[in-house]
């Protein structure tokens, strides 16, 4: 893994590098771009001035070290930058995965039920539209519904803006007021978190419900399930017994990768609600050329992704004997 | 079974809602999490000033370090924080005492003294001294920040007692009260900064990452707390040695969308909106709301680069020619819905040396004629432009616009809008033949922009556009410089703005107004030219 994230890192690090775009655009404004003597001091301070493979040397020997470097924009330390956006990504994305996976195994299983009849139309129309509905487009139009017009729910933000984030022991701000028994902090920050993680989820949900009804047919005209249907089976105990946990194996691989890709890919998102996530902040680093913020966004997007293949083997393991067996 | 998800979600936002009353602020001013949900459902927390003011905006902090700070929100956090030596009245012209209660000059403006209000003092007690003056701009000075041009012309600091300092130039500098305005040169506590590392030397300062969460200033509001992409909290200065602001609290909430600033502000989330386009500014009002439409110095300008390859034809005549065939009642009914006003030059409209400048108008028989006269039939030209939506003013919008304008006198641009890097990448090495920027002042002297627009050697532009140096500007601005009479300044950077007229690099297209949106209780709302918004002149009724 150490290898894989070296290689990622040295990829981003080149091809950053060979954009042609000047990040001094950001760290200096554009307004003194002429400034010779503060070009020379901007490029001095974050070693722009160095040679690129003098860069890249110095680069990885603090990577090593478990130095990201200091952000162009925000000015500080890119790991503490992650570590203080991580929890409102997980927290966001954590939600979208619970809605995305109830209502689209529901989904599903209720299609793959009433096959071909009118809710499984009904389905496919929601899911064709969750997957296709640009996020940023559903994010204006929940807002403006039921936020600004309905002002049923909250707005952007993981809070009200005149309110105080609870006392940090985790980050999350639903666990966290649920430690300080801030059950009013709880609902707070719940509320916040349903529309954006119903548009992030409705994503989710249109992928898993094609996927667990695609599975669950396939499952349908296995020998077990007419065996388990000719032993007058009650249909709920076969589908829900039997069929759907065979089915959703192949759903436990693109589940695991989808959390994986809304861990760094929740970038409209967290935009259009003003999420302090890992998704804005890969905006802003890619808007500003922040060289050391978008290689420490991207190591951490192959972590996921490397740390979601694990976890998916293991569950893989504990959901088929048979991969244990071999 | 979204709408399922949100029906529960409904239910619980509903639940938060029953526990909270409106007026549950804590002692300080802040606002238990708890409350917001109702916020959410359209209670404001009301109930006075002892509540936090909450301002909505598109945060563009690069720094919070006083010494490195340069953005518009900056200018607001540094004059809430930072203290200048002089002040701006509320009519945007007239210097006023600050930190100094007196300053004067020499003849040849080489030489200022100014004379420090010996009650100042900074957030922790200790009295603004004259060596906290020295520090401050020396350090400006050292680090080299992107605000460091303000400074630059100064020599020597001299501290001949606490309260007294002495500045003398390296050459005559008529601007220099107005840069010492600009919220940029606001003082720092020396002692307090050095023993958290700051230095005038880049090589050993250190302190910048401490002042992401810390302040040193003698300002109304001490930094309470910030959280790039999210907030910035600031508190009120107990021991603030002037008149004490109204709010406890001022939060400045990350919310770059013009959008959900207003949908905040409907919702009462939020008191403050500043940075709402004229479209989303439509209709807004009702008895909860305030919005002003007022005049700003901000603009967008069509930029022309001879030098540029692929610019070789544009010549003055050619120039002219662009000029005479924009449309700019049009393009600032496309760009901002009419509400914007046309610019004669680049020194912008209420600054010194604008009054009966002509403002431009669309002449395509001229422009047609002029371009016939210099042999052009045909004209392509590159228009890289960086794709931004500033002040209101989508530059895909205006550089369309454009675009169809020039077509009318045969002139084709080719439009290509990048990310600013990119831009700033391709102007610094071949240059661009037709680009757009916009620009904000720094401070309220018409020089900035002459250093920065005009042909002179070392500005910005003259090094952008590759064009020839303009021989009669640079002695204009010396002159400028010198003179000690406010009249005679105002004759000269008249003169200095016809010549950036003539030189037609520089072609402002639209100086968009300011949409000040505010809950109808909050008072003292108005736009700073030096400072954008004075938060300690803000209350609530």
């Amino acid at each position: 893994m150490p290898l894989l994230l070296l290689g990622i890192a040295t990829i981003v690090f080149v091809v950053s590098r060979l954009t042609p775009a000047d990040p001094l655009v950001s760290i200096v404004g554009e307004r003194n771009l002429n400034n010779p003597e503060v070009v020379a001091a901007a490029k001095q301070r974050w070693g722009l001035d160095e040679s690129l493979p003098v860069q890249y040397a110095q680069y990885m020997k603090n990577l090593m070290q478990g130095d990201m470097g200091t952000s162009f924009t925000t000015r500080k330390p890119v790991f503490d930058d992650l570590v203080d956006r991580l929890p409102a990504t997980l927290e966001l994305t954590a939600t979208a995965m619970v809605i995305g996976l109830v209502f689209g195994i529901g989904l599903g299983v209720l299609a793959a039920r009433n096959r071909n009849r009118f809710i499984d139309h009904i389905a496919r129309f929601f899911a064709l539209i969750g997957s296709s509905l640009p996020a940023f487009w559903a994010g204006l139009l929940l807002l403006y519904v039921f936020y600004a017009r309905l002002g049923w729910l909250p707005g952007p933000g993981r809070l009200d803006p005149r309110a105080t984030a609870p006392d940090e022991i985790t980050g999350f701000y639903t666990v966290d007021a649920l430690l300080h028994g801030d059950f009013g902090g709880l609902r707070a920050a719940l509320a916040h978190l349903i529309l954006p993680a119903s548009v992030l989820g409705w994503g989710v949900v249109g992928i898993v419900s094609r996927l667990v009804r695609a599975s669950l047919l396939d499952e349908f005209s296995m020998e077990y399930v007419r065996v388990a249907r000719a032993m007058g089976l009650r249909e709920r105990t076969v589908v829900n017994s039997h069929a759907l946990r065979n089915a959703l194996l192949p759903t436990i691989t693109i589940v695991a990768f989808t959390f994986a890709f809304l861990l760094t890919g929740a970038v409209l998102t967290e935009t259009v609600f003003s999420w302090p996530g890992v998704g804005s902040y890969a905006v802003e680093s890619s808007r500003n050329l922040d060289f050391p913020a978008i290689i420490g966004v991207t190591i951490l997007g192959g972590f996921a992704f490397l740390m979601t293949n694990l976890v998916t083997d293991v569950i893989y393991a504990f959901a088929d004997p048979r991969i244990r067996l071999t | 079974m979204i709408a399922l998800g949100l029906i529960t979600g409904l239910l619980v936002a509903a639940c938060g809602s029953d526990d909270a009353s409106p007026d549950a602020g804590t002692p300080d001013g802040s606002v238990s999490s708890s409350q917001a949900t109702d916020d959410a459902t359209g209670d404001s927390a009301g109930g006075g000033s002892e509540t936090a003011l909450v301002i909505a905006r598109g945060m563009d902090v690069n720094s919070l370090d006083p010494q490195r700070a340069y953005c518009d929100t900056c200018q607001i956090f540094m004059t809430a924080v930072y203290e200048t030596l002089i002040g701006l009245d509320v009519d945007n012209t007239t210097l006023v005492p600050r930190l100094a209660t007196a300053w004067e000059s020499n003849a040849d403006q080489t030489e200022f003294t100014f004379t420090l209000d010996p009650t100042a003092t900074f957030a922790d007690g200790s009295p603004v001294m004259s060596a906290d003056v020295k520090f401050s701009w020396e350090r400006q000075q050292g680090l080299q920040g992107s605000a460091s041009y303000l400074v630059g012309s100064i020599a020597s600091i001299e501290t001949p007692n606490d309260a007294t300092v002495k500045v003398t130039l390296t050459a005559p500098n008529s601007a220099f009260l107005a840069q010492v305005n600009a919220p940029y040169l606001g003082i720092v506590n020396q002692e307090l900064a050095e023993a958290h590392g700051a230095t005038a030397d880049p090589e050993t300062d250190t302190a910048e990452e401490w002042f992401l969460s810390n302040s040193a200033g003698s300002g109304p509001f001490t930094l309470a707390a910030y959280t790039a992409g999210s907030e910035l909290r600031l508190a009120r200065n107990e021991a603030y040695w002037g008149a004490a602001p109204a709010f406890p609290e001022v939060l400045i909430k990350e919310t770059p969308q013009a959008v959900s600033q207003r949908q905040q502000l409907e919702q009462g989330a939020v008191d403050i909106a500043m940075q709402l386009s004229a479209d989303v500014a439509d209709g807004l009002g009702g008895d909860d709301l305030v919005i002003e439409q007022v005049p700003s110095f901000n603009y967008v300008y069509l930029a022309l680069s001879p030098g540029a390859v692929g610019g070789e034809q544009l010549s003055p005549e050619v120039r002219e020619a662009i000029r005479l065939a924009l449309d700019y009642e049009g393009l600032i009914d496309a760009t901002v819905g009419g509400a914007g006003r046309a610019q004669a030059s680049p020194i912008p409209n209420g600054f010194a040396g604008t009054d009966g400048l002509a403002v431009p108008a669309q002449d395509l028989d001229a422009a047609k004629q002029l371009l016939a006269d210099a042999g052009i039939t045909e004209l392509t030209l590159d228009a890289t432009y960086p794709s931004l939506n500033v002040y209101g003013v989508d530059f895909s919008t205006a550089m369309q616009k454009v675009q169809t304008d020039l077509q009318e006198v045969g002139i084709q641009l080719e439009l290509n809008p990048v990310e600013i890097a990119v831009w700033a990448e391709q102007i610094g090495a071949d240059g661009i033949p037709v680009t757009m920027l916009y620009f904000a002042p720094d401070h309220t002297d018409s020089s900035q922009y002459v250093q920065y627009f005009g042909l002179m050697e070392g500005t910005q532009w003259q090094g952008w556009s590759k064009a020839d140096a303009n021989p009669a500007e640079a002695p204009l601005l010396d002159q400028a410089f010198a003179a000690q009479d406010a009249t005679e300044r105002a004759a000269l950077y008249s003169q200095l703005a016809e010549a950036m007229i003539a030189d037609q690099i520089i072609i402002p297209v639209v100086n968009p107004d300011l949409f000040l949106a505010s809950r109808s209780n909050i008072t003292g709302v108005r736009y700073s030219a030096c400072c954008n918004l004075v938060l300690a002149e803000l209350g609530r009724s």
